[in-house]
Formats: structure tokens, sequence, C-alpha cells
């Protein structure tokens, strides 16, 4: 390690969300009610470019809260605005809330975006962009993916109905183009301007046993036609696929990565891609420790692969050790510093880790 | 109704110079006397005037209790007693009353001789007002006045540092100083019963952050010293005798001892025994830990730290020196950081706030170079760190206080009113209590509802006990009785015996309502058909049909005449006591409603 910093969050947090200012933002997941919202000033350490020892602020700063009352499983805020969307269950509506930090610390519920509520519903996988308009994307679904314009509430998009499998995330490609990722790993990709048209990728090697999907796409790529970075998908039986969006019809890349199994459900799968490291991804969610990998070596042979790093901070700092060991909620890489990340984990730590390559490059 | 009134005048939305009043159920007591570290003027001590114009204060305030030495909460207590004038107790807690006047006097002295004010306390006025105070003991509960009692809780933060509950009769309040809800190495961590005062005054300087946790500082910490004594340098240290310095020590001996480093670590003379000293006498006060291992060494006593001679600053080599005092301002850490700032291997750690004007505070901000007396100009090439083991409660303490002392009413000081609205929301939405930030000089008023204790007579409670349905512990049940207030004592008894004891003749009361009755009939007549229309409705009462043609309901006496302008109208006379109220009223609005046709 170069640096680790160990916080620790009054309740378990699923979702680290970066926000103007280099604010960063979680939420609690646990109880039915009385759930908090905060977006955090993270301490000046982290935010210069080199590492200070001793500081004298080193401490997360809350700049504001809100109480949300159901868990927060999903957090998006809505660029040029200043709102931010949150979903959870029991159903597949949006929360919508507002922050402004220089009048009150307290970030109001605005009213909520209803959605449609079928039967056997989970919640809402969001993700925004601020293109024409403030816009969400969203859905629980493959069959009930719309797109609603934050601030009139008006459905601008409603994708064509394929089946009707889980969703386990969603992207904007570019302010034209949808990336769709299911939870038994089909990707699909659409365009809003052709709402009956839905294209579906490559699918992702069947297994013996069912295994649930995630995706990573790479953000923050100026000036690079977004569908020409791969889309990374993890599965909960630690496979890794790459894909090119522009050849669907095979794999960049598949590797295996060493986790243990059976994995521990699919619940916090999470993989990114780091944004100033060309062809660096972490992976997390099946135990402690959150996996660096570096797939610029990797072939479409299914291999084990080496992680370049492990973390393995949540598995130690733990209290008492009472019941079952921490287990990796979320990760993000931090938007500047290449090899900084945060983790959250079940027990309510957050670390913030920036680690050294240990031979040669990068 | 019954009040409490909290005025802050110094740490009411900003962080320094606390000074609390608070008037409870007549009473007024002042919580801390603290001084403002970043003036240097009058704006550095609360503003006594608002508490009484042209009063003594003596005779307005019945005592003033100070939490802990720091002098953010005890600085001003000298002017406050001696040139402002109070003559009445000080409380506070055996190992404050110990420090504070050592404290006092190294502010007075950095204060008058190095920056020449002179409108400032002297070394005598401090004697005098420490004379006035009284130690108290943990959960010793102390009577200041036959109606007034206060007690001490561990609050952990330093050495000495109390929570106190102040009580009047059945109404209290608990003013938490600085607390600190984790224990650290020699300190425990704050306590309190679940003594459920009507108001809880808490600290929320740390409320909003999140803290790194100790383990990194430390880490952080000893790696900075580690580096800087591997490559040869030396690290000043620069410390107050008592509070973080002994936490650093034990940190320090225990790496040294397992890393087995050579390097020596002094310790300022003279403070070194006082702070033992102080530690051996209020060893209670230290926590569970040290209390255990006390027994074998004196964890105080340390293998790797020594007594420090002026001489060694010159020593060649590595060392680190722990030096008195702690913003660098005057003394032994100033010597030592005048001989070794011109070494860029060499590196100062300051540990905690410095006020403005110290060399602690101008290099901290960046300055190298400075200004010594005579016009010399001292380059600082020497390393400047800052590190903060303050031990403060954060967002989640407060909640854990909260959940401990079960207060009805929260409110909060120093802490900022925009930044403290989270906070406050979500005191309120967990505990249901409401939460005050009051700015300073802002008077909050909190209304409480005291509990008055009565007694009843033995007599009156098997009486009514008997009437009616049995007594159910879920249901409550009415009853009647007078309530006699003599000689600060509450009784409930029954009215006789109130009459008997207070001498008073009891006075019959009778109503009587007529009621008009269409009935052609004779009067006789129209008095059987009531009479048999009463019967069958009150079957649960003694309906009578006396010779003299009235009915009596139980004690109501019901008498019928004809109308003197109309035949065909009956009158019919009810009349009852004051006891029969209830009943009385019943059978008039029966009887109006008319009789039926059958009878």
């Amino acid at each position: 390690y170069r640096d680790l910093h160990t916080f620790e969050l009054q309740a378990p947090t699923r979702l680290i969300e970066w926000a103007r200012g280099s604010r960063v933002c979680v939420a609690g997941y646990g109880q039915s009610d009385g759930n908090e919202i905060l977006q955090l000033i993270p301490p000046p350490t982290l935010l210069t470019k080199e590492t200070q020892g001793l500081c004298p602020e080193r401490d997360f700063k809350v700049e504001c809260g809100g109480f949300s009352e159901r868990p927060v499983y999903s957090l998006k805020y809505v660029p040029d605005t200043s709102l931010l969307v949150t979903s959870g269950p029991p159903d597949s509506s949006l929360q919508v809330w507002q922050v402004s930090a220089e009048d009150s610390d307290v970030i109001k519920s605005v009213s909520p975006i209803a959605t449609e509520n079928g039967t056997g519903q989970s919640w809402a996988k969001i993700a925004t962009i601020s293109a024409r308009a403030p816009w969400v994307l969203h859905g629980s679904r493959l069959d009930r993916v719309q797109i609603t314009e934050v601030e009139s509430r008006k459905n601008v998009y409603t994708a064509a109905s394929r089946g009707s499998e889980e969703l386990s995330g969603l992207a904007f490609l570019d302010c034209n183009t949808l990336l769709l990722c299911c939870a038994t790993g089909q990707l699909c990709v659409a365009d809003i301007r052709q709402p009956q048209n839905l294209m579906e990728a490559v699918s992702v090697p069947s297994a013996p046993c069912s295994e649930q999907w995630c995706m990573g796409t790479r953000h923050g790529a100026q000036g690079l036609e977004p569908s020409s970075q791969p889309v990374a998908r993890l599965s909960s039986r630690g496979l890794l696929t790459l894909t090119d969006l522009r050849k669907t019809s095979e794999f960049l890349a598949l590797a295996k990565a060493r986790v243990p199994s059976p994995g521990s459900g699919a619940e916090f799968l999470c993989v990114s891609w780091a944004p100033a490291l060309e062809g660096c991804l972490a992976i997390s969610g099946f135990d402690g420790t959150v996996h660096v990998y570096d797939t610029q070596s990797w072939d479409s042979s299914g291999r084990e692969a080496e992680p370049i790093f492990v973390h393995k901070g949540h598995a130690f700092g733990g209290a008492s050790g009472s019941g079952d060991p921490p287990l990796v909620t979320v990760h993000t890489w931090h938007l500047q510093k290449p090899r900084t990340l945060l983790s959250a984990a079940t027990d309510g730590s957050l670390h913030v880790w920036d680690w050294v390559q240990p031979c040669g490059k990068c | 109704m019954p009040e409490i009134k909290v005025t802050p005048l110094g740490a009411g939305q900003d962080v320094g110079r606390s000074c609390i009043l608070v008037s409870i159920a007549g009473k007024n007591v002042m919580l801390d006397c603290g001084m403002h570290m970043g003036y240097n003027d009058d704006r550095r001590f609360p503003d006594f005037s608002y508490i009484t114009q042209n009063g003594r204060l003596t005779d307005f305030l019945d005592c003033v209790i100070i939490s802990h030495f720091h002098l953010d909460h005890c600085g001003a207590l000298p002017y406050f007693s001696e040139m402002v004038g109070y003559d009445g107790p000080i409380y506070m807690t055996h190992p404050t009353k110990a420090i504070c006047p050592i404290l006092l006097e190294d502010y007075r002295k950095i204060t008058v001789d190095k920056k020449g004010e002179t409108n400032f306390f002297t070394s005598q006025m401090i004697k005098d007002c420490m004379k006035k105070v009284v130690a108290v003991h943990l959960h010793q509960t102390v009577q200041v006045d036959e109606e007034l009692e206060i007690k001490a809780y561990y609050a952990g933060h330093v050495l000495g540092a109390a929570m106190f509950q102040i009580k009047v009769g059945c109404e209290s309040v608990v003013y938490t100083g600085d607390y600190n809800m984790t224990p650290d190495r020699h300190l425990g961590a704050a306590w309190i019963d679940k003594c459920r005062p009507d108001l809880l005054i808490s600290e929320s300087t740390y409320a909003t952050t999140i803290r790194d946790s100790k383990r990194c500082r430390e880490r952080d910490f000893l790696k900075k010293v580690h580096e800087t004594v591997e490559r040869g340098g030396k690290v000043l240290i620069p410390v107050f005798a008592l509070g973080r310095a002994q936490e650093l020590c034990i940190l320090l001996e225990t790496f040294w001892e397992r890393m087995n480093l050579k390097a020596p670590i002094y310790f300022s003379t003279g403070l070194t025994e006082k702070a033992n000293h102080y530690y051996k006498l209020f060893i209670t006060w230290t926590n569970q830990k040290i209390r255990k291992t006390f027994v074998q060494r004196n964890m105080f006593e340390f293998k790797h730290i020594k007594a420090f001679d002026r001489a060694f600053a010159d020593n060649p080599g590595p060392m680190v020196v722990f030096a008195t005092p702690g913003m660098l301002h005057a003394g032994q850490s100033l010597q030592i950081f005048r001989k070794w700032a011109g070494n860029e291997k060499n590196m100062v750690i300051m540990p905690g706030y410095c006020v403005q004007g110290t060399v602690g505070h101008k290099i901290l901000s960046g300055q190298r170079k400075l200004e010594m007396e005579g016009r010399q100009i001292l380059e600082v090439k020497m390393q400047v760190e800052y590190m903060s083991f303050s031990a403060h409660a954060d967002a989640k303490g407060i909640m854990q206080l909260i959940r401990q002392a079960e207060p009805r009413n929260v409110l909060l000081v120093h802490g900022e009113a925009k930044k403290m609205e989270f906070l406050k929301q979500k005191i309120e939405q967990e505990f249901h209590v409401s939460c005050y930030m009051p700015a300073n000089g802002e008077t909050t008023t909190i209304l409480t509802n005291p509990c008055i204790p009565v007694d009843i007579s033995l007599g009156l409670l098997k009486r009514e006990a008997a009437i009616g349905p049995l007594p159910d512990a879920k249901k409550p049940k009415l009853m009647h009785g007078t309530l006699l207030m003599k000689d600060n004592s509450f009784r409930l008894v029954s009215s006789e015996q109130a009459l008997k004891e207070l001498g008073l003749a009891e006075h019959q009361l009778r109503f009587t309502c007529r009621v008009h009755i269409q009935d052609p009939r004779k009067e006789h007549e129209t008095v059987l058909r009531v009479y048999n229309h009463l019967k069958g409705i009150l079957k649960d009462y003694s309906v009578q049909h006396l010779p003299d043609g009235s009915i009596t309901v139980e004690s109501i006496l019901i008498q019928a005449t004809a109308h003197s302008e109309d035949q065909g109208t009956k009158v019919l006379l009810v009349s009852w006591t004051y006891q029969d109220e209830e009943l009385g009223s019943y059978l008039t609005s029966l009887l109006k409603k008319g009789l039926p046709q059958s009878t």
C-alpha cells in the first residue's frame, strides 16, 4: 500500500457515488425506515495529488444528509442539476431528492417517480445523463426499461419488450445509446431514436449452475467513441468477460478470477474500470476483499487470472469477530488519483486505499 | 408551566469560550467559564453582563460548575470570580481542581509576560479563585443547598473531565462538557445511567465528521517519527504536560519496545514528575487496563522515555523530545525548536490547536521565516507536521449517549447552526425528543412536566376501590377527593375528612327542576304513570311511591302538581342534592322525553 485510511460509517452502505466538487455519497440499506443518505466531503488528503502522511484534516465531513423511508440500494446524481435519484425495495419506483448544501444541510425529498408496479418486481437500476434534458434511465426488468425526464416527470422513451429478465445494470453509452445488462448475463444495446429495436449482444458462456452477472462500463474517456470501450461482465462464479460492442459475436477476453466458491450470492457483485489506468479493472462482492486486475494480458481462453493487487482490509478491520466476516458491498475508483479506490463493507467500514504496483509498470 | 431556561453565553453555535447559564426551578447555575483562544480582546471572555446588569452575581447564581481543565472551559474563571466578582461555590472534580491552576498560571504568563497585556487576572487571583472551589467525586450526590443537588459522571476526553447532572426536585439537566464515547490508551469512555433528565446539553463539535480510525492516525504518526529517526533526525513534539501527552508517550513506548528501537525519547523535566504524580493520584480516573497493570508496574514510568536535560538538545544523533509548552510560544519547547529548526532532517509535530500569535500557529500556517526577539530571523527548514488526537464524540457517540441517558429534550452547543440541522432531525426522528440549538445570548425555554407526588388517605382509597368495577391495572379509574396542600405536603382525602381537618361546615346544595308533561288526567294518575315508567326503566335503582303522592328514586324526590294556568299540563318537580347530580340530570332528561302512551 502507499496509503490506507479506514473509516467507520454509522450504517453500512452499498453504494459510493461521486458528486460535483469531489463529494462522495453513501446511503444506508439496512432498515426498512430511517436510512440515511450522506453526502460527504472527503478529507483534503484525498483531494490533493500528493499523499501527505499527517494532515490536519483527515476526516470525512458530512456535508448534508437526508432520511429515506426505504432502504437505498442505488443512487445517482442528475448532472447539471441539484437533484439526485434513489431506488430501493419494495418496488421499482424512484425517489427524487434535492441537495442544497449552501442553504441547509438537509437533503430534502421531492415527490417520487412512480412506475407501474407489476407483481414480482424488484428495485430499479438507474443511470442518469443530462444531454437534451436531465434524464433518468430506470427499470427493474428488461421489459420495463424507460427514460423519464427528471424535472417534468415525462416519459421520454420506453424500450421494446423482449423478455422479462431481471436487470442487473444499465448505462448510457452516449446521449442516444443505452446498454442494458440482465442478471442472466445478456447484454442489450438500444438506440433511443429507434425504440422498436433492441440489439442483443453476445451472451455469456453457459454454466451448469445458474449464475448472476453484472457489468462495468468505462466512464470519462473523453473524445473516444463510447462503443469502442470494452464492457466487462462479472459472474457470481468469478468469470470475467470483456466484450467490444462493435464486434459482439465474440469475446475480447475471458478469464476467471480466483474467488471463493460458491459465491455468497450476487447481491453485491461489482466490477469497474479504472478511469486513469489503461486496462485495469477491479472486482468485489465475493468476500471481504477487492481485487485489481490488469486485463491487457488476457485472452479468450478463460484461464485463471492473477490479480495485480488484493485489498484485504475489510476482512481484518472488523470488530470483535462476532457473526459473519464482512462482505465488501461496493467499490469505486477515485476519478483523478489513478491508483486510489474507495470500498465499503457490510460492517459499516469505508476504506480509502492507494496501492503500489508490485513490479514494474503501471 | 414549569420550565428550564438555557442561555449560552459562549459556545452557542461556535467553538471556544464555553459558558452556559441554566435556570431550573428557580435556581441559576453557570456551566463552565471558558476563554476563547482565538481572540485577544474582550471577545475572549463570555459576556457576563447578560446575567445581571447591576445585581451581584453571587446573589443571582447558586453555583458554578466546571467540566474539565481545558482553557476553553475554565480559562475565564479567575476573571469571572475575581475581576467581575463572584463568591459562591465553584464545583469541579478533584483532578480538575488540581490541574486547572497550573494551566491558568501558564496561560497568564504568556499573555502578560510575553504579550504584555495589562487587563488580565494575576497569580493571586488564580489562587483566590481556587479557594472557592469545592471538589467532588464521581457519582457523588452533592447538595448545593436544600433543593439543588449535582452529581458528576465520567466523561473520558481528558483526565478529570466530567459530565454533570443538576437536579432540583424532580427536574434535572445533564451537561456533558466535552466527552468521548470510545476509550483510548489511558482514559475510559464516557458513561451515564438512565437518569432520564428533562434536558441533555451536549457538545456537537465533531457531530458532522466521520473520523479516520485511530489505528491509521497512530500508524501515520509512528511512521513519521520512525522515518525521521531512521535518517538521523530529531523529532520535537510540543505538548501540554497533561492530556494527550500521556497517550502519545504510551504509544511511542509500546512502538519502541516492539521495534526494538534505540534512539532516546525524552520528556521535559519537572513536568514528568508532576504529570506522573497526578496520574498516580488520580489513577481511578484512568482506564481499566492502566489500573490493572499499575499493580505490576507504573504505566507512566517508562522504560524508553527519560527525563530531559537542556544540554541533550545539542547531542548529535536522532532523538524524540516531548517538551512544553504546547504551542511553541515560550519556554523549553521554543528553545529546542530554535536549535533544531535549521536542519531539514528534523521534524516538529504539533499535536493540537495553536492560538493565533504563537510560533506554533505561524509555522502551521506555512510561515517559514520567523522573527524572533532582537529582530533575528529564524529560517525553518525542519519538517512541520500537524496531527490531532483530540478525543471528542462524533455523531454516533452523541446518539449513544442520548440512548444511555434517555433525556426528554436535547440541546446542542459547539456547532454551526447550518451544519447541525441534519443532526437535529436525526435526533428528533430516532428518539422522538425535541432538539434545540441556540446561539450565544439566545435563551431556549424548555417546558417540563414535573411529577408531583401526592399521598392518598387509606380510607379514601378503600372506599373508592369498593365502588364500581374492580381496580384494573390497565384501566384508569376516575375517583373523587379533595387535595389538601399543607406544610409542603400534598394529600388526597375524602371531602368529609377535609372538612373536618379544615374545620369547615358542610353546605348542602339542592337542585330543583321543573319538567312539564302533557297529561290531562288528575295529578295522582300522572304520578302513577311516572312511577310505573320509572320503575320499568330504572331497574337497578330503588324507585318508590310514597303515600304522600311523591316518588323517590334513591334520594331524589319527584312531585307532581298541576300547572296553574293550564290543567292539561302537569309540572313535575324533580329535586336532588349535589351528590346525586348525575342521577338527577339523567332523570330530568328522561322525563323531558315524555311518558309513554301506554301507562
